[in-house]
């Protein structure tokens, strides 16, 4: 679904991703984990091509999208992307925020768009909200909206980077109970978090990386109870 | 020495004319400036700095020159240079224009970039182009922010565009000349312009008022 080869990206001297390979098959979750500053956001930014890469190779469902002759526009359709700080429009409405990819890009129809919007907002349990402006809605909520925001392009992939981070420890449960929801339906997804706890329950396989490095990858049980290198180890012992 | 009103009502007309003029001219340079400014202030921020190179120099030269020095090039240089003759209207249009879309692009440019990074890459994360992302997302939010910055250009241009006497525009300054130095008389000429102007801008700045409220309740 995903392959990454020998990825590297700078920015100026700061090589930040330094040579990263992965694969990510379809209806996986990978969860990637590291330290602050190891370029867990820069690898992911990379697989949607929010940042240009400096080097390497990205394929997604077979195509090599770092190939100038292709649109990545129409590559950013089939990937999803949640932030950490929501990234929704102010100025428009819940529903309003859903509903405007599928209309400019998929150029499907307002009723069509608005119908969509209405199901994925019940999906995320926020149907009520739908008039309401971003700026009225909790973070937990906020950052539903952008889930459901990123599934009404029905991607086939889904990024998700630090999406629980801003949120008051009592809306994260709301967030990453959606996101199990979508897990369980069978959506590939990777996985930014320092969610330990999620990436027990859900992950299939779990990433650890430091300082532009995949350190060590395996399954959740492995990296947690038997994690191999010592920078692994030292990482869990502060996190766990 | 009294007063003399008379000499007010006499020059009445032309006064009036001189504001529909004075009018005329704001709104129209404040359309085209506007205009010419968005083009501006999109061109500075390109990522290609050789592109953008021209349109900073735009904004240098505009800004770092008077407006003064400007009417008087446009009008006794550039426009004859093109059309053989010249106009004192076009030419004032022209000048006021090309002077405001100098500091309009300014304010467009800084605008758009008070937008947080995050809008424009959640719209792009869902496949929009740049330019959707800019229509849809990024200028109706940096416009709502705009609006009081561009109202002062808006009222310094209504204001400036007095200077246009020196090139014997009929606007409503050209009048107020023309009736102090027919009865020798300083107050009565310039204080019904002063009085007409702060009319105008008190207008202006009332409807801009209006404007920005609404847009903030929306
Ligand atoms: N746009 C940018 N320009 C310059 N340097 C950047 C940029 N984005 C990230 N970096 C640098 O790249 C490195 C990795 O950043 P990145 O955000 O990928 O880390 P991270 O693993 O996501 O950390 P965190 O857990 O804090 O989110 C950091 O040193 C950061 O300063
Ligand atoms: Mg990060």
């Amino acid at each position: 679904m995903i392959k990454v080869e020998n990825l590297k990206k700078s920015f100026g001297e700061n090589d930040v991703l330094k040579n990263i390979n992965a694969i990510v098959s379809p209806r996986e979750v990978v969860v990637v984990i590291g330290p602050s500053g190891s370029g867990k956001s820069t690898f992911l930014r990379c697989i949607n091509q929010l940042e240009t890469i400096t080097g390497g190779h990205i394929f997604i469902e077979g195509l090599d999208t770092t190939d100038k002759k292709v649109n990545i526009n129409k590559v950013r359709t089939e990937v999803g992307m949640v932030f950490q700080h929501f990234n929704l429009f102010p100025h428009k409405t819940v529903l309003e925020n859903i509903m405007l990819a599928p209309i400019k890009v998929r150029k499907i129809s307002k009723e069509q768009a608005s119908q969509r919007g209405m199901e994925l907002l019940k999906k995320v349990g926020l149907a009520e909200k739908a008039n309401a402006y971003p700026d009225s809605l909790s973070g937990g909520q906020k950052q539903r909206v952008a889930i459901a925001r990123a599934l009404a392009m029905e991607p086939k992939i889904m990024l998700f980077d630090e999406p629980t981070s801003a949120l008051d420890p009592e809306m994260v449960g709301e967030v990453l109970e959606v996101m199990k929801q979508l897990a369980k339906e069978g959506m590939t997804m990777v996985v930014v978090t320092h969610e330990m706890g999620f990436a027990k329950e859900v992950g299939d396989r779990v990433i650890f990386m430091d300082e532009g490095y995949i350190i060590e990858e395996n399954i959740p049980s492995e990296i947690f109870n038997n994690p191999q290198q010592e920078r692994t180890k030292a990482f869990l012992s502060k996190v766990l | 020495m009294s007063f003399r009103w008379d000499i007010i009502f006499e020059y009445a007309p032309f006064l009036l004319k001189g504001t529909l003029l004075t009018i005329g001219l704001s709104v129209s340079s404040i359309l085209i400036g506007t205009f010419l400014g968005l083009l501006i202030g999109l061109g500075k921020i390109m990522k290609n700095k050789v592109l953008a190179f021209p349109f900073y120099g735009y904004v240098t030269v505009f800004r770092g020159t008077p407006l003064l020095v400007q009417i008087f090039l446009i009008h006794f240089g550039i426009v004859p240079f093109f059309t053989g003759e010249t106009n004192a209207v076009t030419a004032g249009v022209i000048a006021l224009s090309l002077n405001a879309a100098a500091y309009i692009a300014e304010i467009f440019r800084a605008g758009i970039q008070s937008i947080d990074k995050g809008q424009m890459e959640g719209a792009r994360s869902l496949g929009m182009t740049h330019a959707q992302t800019m229509i849809h997302i990024v200028l109706p939010q940096a416009f709502k922010r705009m609006i009081p910055p561009l109202g002062n250009e808006f009222i310094v241009l209504l204001k400036d565009s007095s200077l246009l006497c020196v090139i014997a525009a009929p606007e409503l300054m050209y009048w107020g000349k023309a009736m102090g130095s027919q009865y020798f008389k300083v107050w009565e000429p310039y204080l019904a312009c002063a009085f007409i102007y702060l009319f105008l801008t008190l207008i202006l700045s009332f409807v801009l008022n209006r404007l920005e409220r609404r847009l903030k309740t929306e």
